[in-house]
């Protein structure tokens, strides 16, 4: 469990446009540095984002990630509400 | 007395980058309040403003986290967001009144954290758009931890502002104090689009009549309990405790469905109170 690597991984691509332009180009490579558990590289890289909630990660960091990938708001809530 | 000004009001961002999705009329009443606690704060002639603000990820993260970081910058550059609709500004500090603040808080078992650069994101930037629209007044922002638990406790919040507010006092300059965010809303969580909006209204009568000790007795858990950034309402406990029993006035509540948000604003009467 590394919520907080997941959430900083997340945090980076928001903020910083070369990690976004990168994380664009391959998830994976981006994902590579930093230290998550597989089921968290995983689901990052394929942007699930009811898994990435149910995780743990914190909302303003989610949501803002959710919309540079262009989801729309009821998709996004949709998938966060999907699990119990 | 140097405690000239106290408001409290909404900074969601729908307020000015989604204006025209609200229904006209609910825009109308809330530009109308914002409007109205200008005119006040103008009239007051502050010469500084100490805003209980909160950040959305903005400068902290969990790397550290402080419950309380209080703004010693020369200058603080905003908002941070380029979809925000706000002109990009720079907005002088006041760290002499951030270092007293610090002191007064120290002497009473208080340590906030503090930061010599931070960047303001639409959390003060949107309330600073509505009530210094020149951008010309000295801040000292205090954010309270909202987002990473644990969050501090209202209790808490309010010895915070009860401490803030004996400095306000005893200073010589005209000061303000205001507070931003909340209400019920649950921003990028499963309830977002509901709003609680008889807890906001119970919220907003504690805060007109002083009821100190019910915002004091408010849980964490029962502001959450509205929406993730419901607990944004710290920030307005954190101003009931530099009141110090001063009344209030509710100058505009909208549940404002397209912004998922209840969005208040409030005047205080610092002035006969004292």
């Amino acid at each position: 469990m590394s919520i907080y690597a997941l959430q900083k991984a997340i945090r980076d691509v928001n903020r910083d446009p070369a990690k976004r332009a990168a994380f664009f180009e391959s998830p994976a490579a981006v994902t590579a540095h930093y230290a998550l558990s597989e089921a968290e590289r995983d689901a990052l890289q394929r942007r699930d984002y009811a898994t990435l909630y149910a995780m743990g990660v914190h909302g303003l960091l989610l949501r803002p990630f959710s919309i540079l990938h262009s989801v729309s708001e009821a998709d996004y809530l949709r998938a966060i509400r999907g699990r119990g | 007395m140097a405690l000239s000004f106290a408001c409290a009001l909404g900074h969601a961002p729908g307020i000015v980058a989604w204006r025209e999705a609200a229904p006209a009329e609910q825009c109308e009443r809330l530009y109308q309040a914002f409007g109205q606690l200008r005119t006040r704060l103008e009239a007051a002639r502050l010469e500084a403003l100490v805003l209980f603000t909160a950040e959305h990820w903005a400068n902290f993260f969990l790397d550290h986290i402080s419950p309380y970081c209080i703004g010693r910058a020369h200058e603080f550059a905003g908002p941070i967001e380029p979809w925000l609709k706000i002109d990009k500004a720079t907005v002088k500090g006041a760290p002499d009144l951030a270092e007293a603040i610090l002191t007064a808080c120290h002497e009473r078992d208080i340590e906030p954290g503090f930061s010599y650069e931070m960047h303001l994101d639409h959390g003060t930037m949107i309330p600073l758009h509505f009530l210094t629209p020149a951008m010309n007044l000295p801040i000292v922002p205090i954010v309270i931890n909202t987002l990473a638990p644990p969050l501090p406790t209202p209790r808490r919040c309010f010895l915070l502002g009860h401490a803030v507010g004996e400095v306000v006092r005893s200073d010589a300059r005209r000061i303000g104090v205001i507070a931003t965010g909340g209400m019920s809303h649950d921003p990028g969580e499963r309830n977002h689009g509901i709003i609680d909006e008889a807890f906001d209204r119970q919220f907003l009568d504690a805060m007109e009549h002083a009821d100190t000790e019910r915002l004091k007795n408010y849980t964490v858990a029962q502001l959450r309990a509205a929406g993730a950034g419901a607990v944004e309402l710290l920030n307005w406990i954190a101003l009931g405790g530099a009141l110090q029993g001063a009344r209030g006035e509710v100058l505009a509540y909208e549940p404002v469905v397209p912004w998922a948000t209840g969005i208040g604003a409030m005047g205080f009467n610092v002035v006969s109170a004292s």
